[in-house]
């Protein structure tokens, strides 16, 4: 037996009021047209409002495998450009450096591990040998390079984030074409210094940061951010400032570079 | 007893309502409303419960003997009904509630019961005027009929409450 207390009798009271009163507002729309209309419109309103609600939910669920789904869209796209690239410098017989534009293939990869809160970071992934990871392959993801494989074992390798101190990789403007060294000085996970620009060219805020392609790490043409600010070092060369595109912090999904010339380049700069 | 009794007087409200809709007709400033006065004097602080069902019964039994939209009245009393109690001990004096006396004017005095009548008639014809027009699109026509209403509807309960029940209980 429940003892009958003032919180239940308000609340059956409440309800009791609640279908009354809901008696009553159906013999109001049963009777007035006016009020139907009104009723009709105020309850499309709410269901609409309501599916609207039920459908944001459902999409936030689906994020992840959406995410999932665009990054395997993403990695087949670059596939295919480099495809197009590679048929595109075998036409082009004007071509000098056929090189830069060979066969990149791409691996897929998640983080499973990632510091940016120091000025060494790394990364760990969940590829390995028995996929076909190496060491000193590039990893990028659609914000831009990531870093650059170090250890690898079966099923994980170890990834030098491009967030480290020591790491360089060669940028280019994309107005101009003027390159130089792109370094990560621990000011910031969204900032980086190019280095080495000649003070006579020009450029202006704003302008896009690429990958140079000027190795066999990276493949060329990757945006990597804009260029923020400038300033003059040794009245010869310009610093600039560059914002990155990638968001280290929400990585997740990223591309191991896989260069298929690469034995091929490295044999020849031994020679 | 007290239920004869309220039943009774359930029966005389709704005729009077019935009789007084049917001959006033003052057109869309004015809308006779004296029933509240059954459902507002009933017993000091009874059962919301029981409020709520008298109010629907009430409402009910107005619209369905009246020209009004079907579920109009009863939406309108339940929502007075709802706080009918609340208001009743807001014009008590405190240690005053007599939760089996009615809560008339000779019991609550002039000021006291109109303030009660009054603000629960302006709940029940808020809510009334709400309904008809499903919102404040309209609110420039409804508000003189609000005010019209409620002055005029406040007399004709304090009249009722003079007449037949403040004059039998001296």
């Amino acid at each position: 037996m429940w003892k009958k207390t003032p919180f239940i009798s308000a609340l059956t009271a409440i309800m009791l009021f609640i279908i009354l009163e809901s008696v009553s507002f159906m013999m109001i729309t049963n009777e007035g047209i006016f009020q139907q209309a009104k009723i009709a419109g105020l309850t499309l309103r709410l269901k609409t409002a309501l599916s609207s609600l039920t459908l944001d939910i459902e999409q936030y669920l689906k994020l992840r495998s959406v995410n999932e789904l665009l990054h395997t869209e993403n990695l087949r796209l670059l596939k295919e450009n480099e495809r197009y690239k590679a048929l595109f410098t075998s036409l082009d017989t004007t071509s000098v450096d056929k090189s830069l534009t060979s066969d990149f293939s791409f691996i897929s990869a998640k983080i499973i591990a990632n510091s940016t809160n120091k000025l060494h970071n790394f990364i760990i992934l969940n590829k390995g040998k028995a996929h076909g990871v190496k060491r000193d392959m590039g990893v990028i993801s659609s914000g831009g390079i990531v870093g650059i494989v170090t250890a690898v074992s079966t099923n994980y390798s170890h990834v030098i984030s491009y967030l480290n101190l020591n790491q360089s990789v060669s940028a280019k403007i994309g107005a101009t074409g003027v390159f130089g060294p792109m370094v990560w000085e621990g000011r910031g996970i969204d900032y980086a210094t190019l280095k080495e620009i000649p003070i006579h060219k020009e450029f202006t805020i704003g302008d896009t940061v690429f990958t140079s392609g000027f190795s066999s790490i990276y493949p060329p043409d990757i945006p990597l951010g804009t260029v923020r600010k400038s300033s003059e070092k040794g009245g010869s060369y310009h610093e600039i400032q560059v914002k990155l595109f990638q968001d280290f912090s929400s990585l997740y999904n990223v591309s191991i570079v896989v260069n298929n010339k690469k034995e091929e380049l490295d044999n020849l700069t031994k020679k | 007893m007290r239920k004869t009794n309220n039943l009774t007087l359930f029966f005389l409200f709704a005729l009077t309502q019935i009789i007084l809709s049917t001959i006033i007709d003052f057109g869309p400033i004015y809308f006779v409303s004296v029933y509240p006065l059954f459902l507002l004097t009933r017993q000091s602080v009874s059962s919301t419960h029981s409020n709520l069902l008298w109010a629907f019964a009430m409402g009910f039994v107005v619209d369905y003997f009246t020209h009004s939209l079907a579920g109009i009245n009863s939406a309108a009393a339940l929502v007075m009904a709802l706080s009918q109690n609340k208001i009743l001990k807001l014009a008590y004096r405190k240690g005053e509630l007599d939760y089996q006396s009615r809560p008339g004017m000779r019991e609550l005095g002039v000021q006291r019961f109109v303030f009660y009548v009054g603000l629960s008639l302006l709940i029940h014809h808020v809510v009334l005027v709400l309904i008809e027009s499903f919102g404040f699109t309209h609110l420039l026509y409804n508000l003189p009929r609000l005010a019209v209403s409620l002055i005029i509807n406040l007399l004709l309960i304090i009249l009722i409450e003079l007449g037949f029940f403040y004059k039998n209980r001296k």
